[in-house]
Formats: structure tokens, C-alpha cells, sequence
């Protein structure tokens, strides 16, 4: 291992406790220009960071601009998938994930989502560790082992 | 991952979109499976569940035919 390699391991690890901290914290996802003036490196060394946790699955960048899209499971842009937890609001790139908020941050949680059919909205509640309001069913539309191969439709 | 008021609302966007079903689980199901994935991501020492972890995940909560395989 070169140290250029060791070093954008480091830089990795600490861009991605950063991230989810802030996300965590504050229901803001944060971006490259961000976290550069939030850790005191390049943003070119943080982009070349944040596509290592790309690669890893740590998270998910947008195909267009290598944004954020998903430090999953926060949702860097607000979605259909509303969380209220904590006192914060998260959203979440699908109910999985949503769900996954909860988890992480180890709240009590309220989680509305449209049914994919036809919207109406519907509630889900989270309390002591317990799905404590439940509704409806959770459609998976791709086999596990193709989750990876387009994780937008996924 | 989408939430469907039944499975009658599944069937019917399936249809619309002209895609095979896939396969339905219960909103308990779906946050244990959440727990299970993402109660550690916010650790310093986070790491990706291995493919093994991830299988007895899947299998604890009664996930176990074919379309829940992770190897192919």
C-alpha cells in the first residue's frame, strides 16, 4: 500500500464518520464543498474520498454531478419517504431506508410514505425499538443479488 | 424498496409498468431488516456486512427462497 493510497483510507474513514455524524445530527446531508471546509482538506481530495465510499457502498453519488445523493439511509434530497425522529426531519430514498433511520440514529421515529400505486399516504411508527404502527406491505422489485446493479431503481 | 397499501396495489403497478412481481414482505419484516443493516452505520468502526452476515440477516427474518439469494 502506497502512502498516497493509505492516506485517501484515512481521509475515506474520516469523510464518512463526518458525513453520517452531520446527516445524523442535523438532517442535512453534507456535500463535498462541506465537508473540504469542515475537515481542512481539498475538495478534489474529498470528491476522490467520496468516490472511494462510493465504491465501497457506503453510500451513494449521484450520476450526474458526484453529489451525495444517499449516505444511506439519509437522503441527501428530500423524497416521498418522510422521517420524523428525534426532533429532526430525515428522508429516506425508499421505505427500506426510511426505516434504516430509525435504526441509525436509534430514535423513536414516525415514517410517512405514498403507497407506490397510488399515493395515498400512509404511516409507520417506531417506538422503544418496536414497529409499533404498521400498515401495508413492502414490495421488493429486484431479486437480492441484482440490489447493486442500478441501486436507483432498486 | 416501495410501500403498497395491499397486495392488490402491488399487482396493479407491476402491471402498469409492465415488470414481474417481485416479492412482498410485512412492514415488521422490512424494519427488522432495517435494524439488522443499518443499526451500526453511523459507528466510527462501520464496515459493510459480509455476504455470510448479510444471508443470516435475510434468513432471520424468514427471508430464504430463491429470490432473496444473494449468489446468484
Amino acid at each position: 500500500m502506497t502512502e498516497d493510497t493509505k492516506d485517501l483510507d484515512t481521509l475515506a474513514r474520516d469523510v464518512r464518520i463526518h458525513v453520517f455524524r452531520e446527516a445524523a445530527a442535523t438532517g442535512q446531508v453534507p456535500q463535498a464543498p462541506d465537508i473540504s471546509r469542515a475537515l481542512g482538506r481539498s475538495e478534489a481530495d474529498v470528491r476522490a474520498a467520496l468516490h472511494e465510499l462510493a465504491a465501497a457502498k457506503a453510500l451513494i453519488l449521484a450520476p450526474n454531478d458526484g453529489n451525495i445523493w444517499s449516505a444511506n439511509p439519509f437522503c441527501a434530497v428530500p423524497s416521498g419517504f418522510r422521517v420524523a425522529a428525534a426532533g429532526k426531519q430525515y428522508w429516506g430514498i425508499c421505505i427500506w431506508d426510511a426505516l434504516g433511520i430509525a435504526a441509525a440514529v436509534g430514535s423513536d421515529a414516525i415514517i410517512t410514505a405514498p403507497c407506490g400505486d397510488c399515493g395515498v399516504g400512509m404511516t409507520l411508527e417506531v417506538r422503544d425499538g418496536h414497529l409499533v404502527r404498521t400498515e401495508g406491505v413492502v414490495h421488493f422489485a429486484v431479486r437480492a443479488h441484482h440490489w447493486w446493479d442500478n441501486i436507483g431503481f432498486t | 424498496m416501495l410501500l403498497f397499501r395491499d397486495e392488490e396495489h402491488v399487482d396493479r403497478w407491476c402491471a402498469a409498468r409492465d415488470l414481474a412481481r417481485g416479492a412482498t414482505i410485512t412492514p415488521d419484516q422490512a424494519w427488522r431488516l432495517a435494524e439488522g443493516w443499518y443499526k451500526n452505520k453511523l459507528r466510527p468502526d462501520w464496515r459493510r456486512h459480509t455476504l455470510e452476515e448479510t444471508e443470516t440477516l435475510l434468513s432471520s427474518i424468514g427471508l430464504t427462497s430463491a429470490f432473496w439469494n444473494l449468489r446468484g
